[in-house]
Formats: C-alpha cells, sequence, structure tokens
C-alpha cells in the first residue's frame, strides 16, 4: 500500500513538473551561469595558494551543486505550502494514506530531480575541462553526497512551511536565509581564508560537510575525508528529518480551518 | 442496518470560543442528512470531526462504526469527502483523469482496477469527454463535479458532501442533485452541509439545523415545515436561526 501511496504522490510531482517546461529548463540552467560566469571570471581573482588548486571552476563546482540543492530544497517544499494554503492539504489528509507518504514522496522526487541536475552540472564542467579526479565511481559517491544533502534541507524547507502561517512568510525566510547559509559554508572559498568566527558558524553548516567530501572527490581522489564528511552529513540529515517528522506530526494532528 | 454516524455530546473550541457545543447526531444508513445552520454555527467544525481531521475536544464520534479518533484510518477508507472551497491551483496541471488516477491509488484502489473505476467515476459525473484536458480548463461546475467524482473512487459507504453547489450554475447544480439522489439510491450514506433550503429540501430524508453549535431543530423537512405552518424551509431556518447577521469565526 505505501509504494503505491508513494508513486502516486510521486506522478503529480513529476507530471505537473514536466508540463512546467519553461520552469524545468531554466532550473536546470541555472548552475550552469554560477559556473560559466561566476566560477570562470572569479578564478582569475583567487590566489590559486588559498583554494589549493589552480583550477577554480573544479574548486566551485561543488559548491554550485550545494547551492542548487539549496534552492531546490525551497522549491520542493513549495507543494506542502501551497497545499496548506488551497485546502487541498486537508482533503489529501482525510484519505487513508501514511502521513509519511507525504513527505517521502517528496524525498523521492527531488532526489531524483537533484541527481539528474548534478549530473548536468559535472557535464557542464567536463566541458570547461573538470575531470574529477576520484573517477566515475566518485561521481556516485558525489550523487549519494547529494541525496543526504538534499534529505537534509528538504526537511528543513518542509519543517519550515509547516510552521509559516503563509507562504510570504516562508519566501522572506528562505530568500533571507539563503545566502547566509552558502557564504557561510565552503562553497566557493576555503575555511582557512575566512575570519575565525565565520569559519565556526561554516563547521557546523551541513552544506561545508557535503561540499567538503565532494570537493576531495573532484580535487583529490579518496582519502579518509570523504568518509568522515559524509558521516557527519548522515548525522545533520538525521537531526533534520527528526524536525521536520516532528513539524509535520504538529501541523497535520491539529488544524483549524 | 444500524447507524453510519453517531456523535454525542461532541464539543470543539476554538481559543475559548465554542465552535461545537454539545452536539449529537444520528444519521442512519442509506440516508441523505442535511446539516444545516448560518455561516459560523459549527458545521464546517462538526465535518472536520467527523472526516477525522480534528479531533473533538470531548463526546464521541463513531463513523461506520469506527471512532473517529481511535480508529481514524478505519473510517477514512469508509468515507468519500467532497470540501468546500479546495482551490485546484495545485493540480491546474492535471487532467481530470490523472488526478483521479492518482486519487484512487491513494483510496488504496487495485492497480488493476484503477483505470476502469476512474473511468466510470468521470462518466458517472459526466465528464467522461472532459477527462483528458487539463483541470485549469475546467469550468467551476466541471471542477466541482470532478471532485464529487474523485469522492467516489473508493465506493465509500458515506458521502460528506460541504456546500457542493456553491457557487454554481442552475445545470450543474442539477446535475450534482441527480447525482447525490443516484449513489442515495445505490445505498451510500450522504451528510449534505448547505446553506441552500431549496437543495435541502429537495435533498434530504431528515435534516438537523444547527446553531452557536448546538441543534436547534431536526426532523424531515415536511414534518419541520409541518411543524411551524409554513411552506418553505428558508421560513423555518429563518424561525430558528433567528435574522441577525452572522460573523464567521470559523
Amino acid at each position: 500500500m505505501w509504494p503505491q501511496e508513494v508513486l502516486a504522490l510521486s506522478r503529480r510531482w513529476l507530471l505537473v513538473t514536466l508540463r512546467e517546461r519553461l520552469n524545468l529548463l531554466f532550473s536546470v540552467l541555472q548552475p550552469a551561469v554560477w559556473l560559466v560566469f561566476f566560477a570562470g571570471a572569479m578564478g582569475g581573482a583567487v590566489d590559486s595558494r588559498v583554494v589549493g588548486t589552480g583550477d577554480y571552476i573544479a574548486f566551485a563546482v561543488p559548491g554550485v551543486i550545494a547551492f542548487t540543492v539549496v534552492g531546490n530544497g525551497v522549491t520542493a517544499a513549495m507543494p506542502l505550502l501551497f497545499d496548506k494554503e488551497t485546502g487541498y492539504l486537508d482533503k489529501l489528509l482525510s484519505m487513508p494514506i501514511r502521513r509519511s507518504s507525504l513527505i517521502v514522496s517528496r524525498f523521492v522526487f527531488q532526489t531524483v530531480m537533484n541527481a539528474a541536475q548534478v549530473l548536468v552540472i559535472l557535464l557542464v564542467a567536463l566541458a570547461l575541462g573538470v575531470r574529477p579526479a576520484s573517477g566515475a565511481a566518485g561521481v556516485l559517491v558525489i550523487l549519494v553526497a547529494t541525496g543526504l544533502l538534499t534529505l537534509a534541507l528538504t526537511a528543513a524547507a518542509m519543517a519550515l512551511a509547516c510552521a509559516v502561517p503563509s507562504h510570504g512568510t516562508f519566501f522572506a525566510i528562505t530568500g533571507f536565509a539563503s545566502l547566509p547559509l552558502l557564504f557561510m559554508s565552503n562553497a566557493f572559498v576555503p575555511l582557512s581564508a575566512m575570519p575565525g568566527w565565520m569559519e565556526a558558524v561554516a563547521r557546523v553548516n551541513p552544506l561545508t560537510h557535503a561540499i567538503e567530501a565532494m570537493r576531495l572527490l573532484v580535487l583529490h581522489g579518496w582519502s579518509g575525508g570523504v568518509p568522515a564528511s559524509l558521516g557527519v552529513l548522515v548525522l545533520a540529515a538525521s537531526l533534520l528529518l527528526v524536525l521536520g517528522s516532528w513539524q509535520f506530526a504538529r501541523q497535520t494532528a491539529e488544524r483549524i480551518a | 442496518m444500524g447507524h453510519i454516524i453517531e456523535a454525542a455530546a461532541l464539543r470543539r473550541a476554538f481559543g475559548g470560543h465554542p465552535a461545537v457545543d454539545g452536539l449529537d447526531l444520528e444519521v442512519a444508513a442509506g440516508e441523505v442528512f442535511g446539516l444545516l445552520g448560518p455561516n459560523g454555527a459549527g458545521k464546517t467544525t462538526t465535518i472536520r470531526m467527523l472526516a477525522t481531521l480534528l479531533p473533538p475536544g470531548s463526546g464521541t464520534a463513531r463513523v461506520c462504526g469506527f471512532d473517529v479518533v481511535r480508529a481514524a484510518g478505519e473510517v477514512r477508507r469508509r468515507i468519500g469527502y467532497v470540501m468546500q472551497n479546495v482551490s485546484p491551483m495545485g493540480y491546474y496541471l492535471l487532467t481530470g483523469r490523472e488526478k483521479a488516477e492518482i486519487e484512487a491509488s491513494l483510496y488504496h484502489v487495485p492497480r488493476r482496477q484503477v483505470k476502469a473505476r476512474v473511468a466510470e467515476a468521470l462518466d458517472l459525473v459526466g465528464l467522461a469527454a472532459h477527462a483528458d484536458r487539463l483541470v485549469q480548463e475546467y469550468s467551476g461546475g466541471m471542477q466541482k463535479r470532478l471532485d464529487l467524482a474523485c469522492g467516489l473512487l473508493h465506493r465509500p459507504e458515506l458521502l460528506i458532501l460541504d456546500e457542493p453547489t456553491l457557487g454554481l450554475d442552475v445545470q450543474s447544480r442539477h446535475r450534482v442533485w441527480d447525482h447525490v439522489r443516484d449513489l442515495s439510491g445505490e445505498g451510500t450514506t450522504v451528510l449534505l452541509a448547505t446553506n441552500y433550503m431549496d437543495e435541502a429540501d429537495r435533498l434530504c430524508d431528515r435534516l438537523t439545523i444547527i446553531d452557536h453549535g448546538r441543534r436547534v431543530a431536526g426532523g424531515t423537512p415536511a414534518a419541520l415545515k409541518d411543524e411551524l405552518g409554513v411552506t418553505s424551509l428558508d421560513e423555518v431556518f429563518l424561525r430558528h436561526t433567528g435574522r441577525a447577521l452572522r460573523e464567521e469565526t470559523v
């Protein structure tokens, strides 16, 4: 029964996404803009001794992936946000489905979408001359890291979508939080180049650990740092999942029309 | 046959304000039962409690023989809930057929029966010819009929209709009424919340008028009119609930 529910809901997300072709096209192309225009130009201004490589585009690829996952996490929570406001969430909740199906279907869908987008980013990077040091197996692990980060950020965005009174608040908070989340990570600058307080914040930012794992795989190949960073990411994803489930349970247990 | 809905001393308050205040309801199997009341009287709150969307503050409610709190899952399997005012924005980009197929799966209709059951339900509400158009192209009446079809996919024992003809043209209202009569004829119990007295008069076997969360009158439409010696249910309603305008609080 449970797979039937998750599949049916995923079908809804897939059909709606495929019918919004322009939305899909621009979302998929967005990260390429960062790689080509941002990383391409910044590379000339960055000291290779600070970033540890002369190939800034390769350095920035994990950052662009992480930033894309942040943006998609916000998008991922939108159906929940709007179902809540249109009343369709109530219709869904009056059906004999597991509450978790609503959340899990979104994770499944978003993980697949993000994996596809990461492959596009890696292809664009490939065209710009980036060859991941860890090879094809490394790409698979990059997809795993993306999946974990998707889980963490989607859970956080869903928790927020449950907690806010309306979509205006949701977009105000996510719009405000996205950039500090990105800049207080190692997405485009190594931790060592940051002021001490910022480095301290960046170390507890889940983005940093996802980026660290991916960056090792792209720039240096396999090392012990990869499982260590992925371990922290698993922990962060678990914590945010607990938070998300708690918020969702609160949202669905007591609701005033 | 026993009772499909049995509610006793049902209460629910929001922020100290009682929305439903000690309501008893008994709806027999196969009945079309009307739930009437001015705006803010507690109709939707009552329905939400019966549809397992809102836990009662106190009192008990059993739907299809199951407690709405302790056996919510069993209740959900047996009811079809056609809500008031759900914006179709979330499925504008689906066709009517796709929306119905997705909901059939969510009601656990066996995979092999989904297509047939959806075709049957869409045909019943006269949407077969429009099944593959996007919902955003549907008129208000078509959207309402689609909602009705989606409430029937799992062949519920109890169909809950909250203002099913709100904002519909005369043709669409008559179509919805025909469907309700057909379903009732086939043995489905219907709980109908409405502000239209003509609708209640035409469709309901029995009805209850509530105000301030309490029952103020009840019976068959004919008995309610006879009791006061009036000819219209509007008059019955106004005598029992007064003429003062209400603020919608819930």
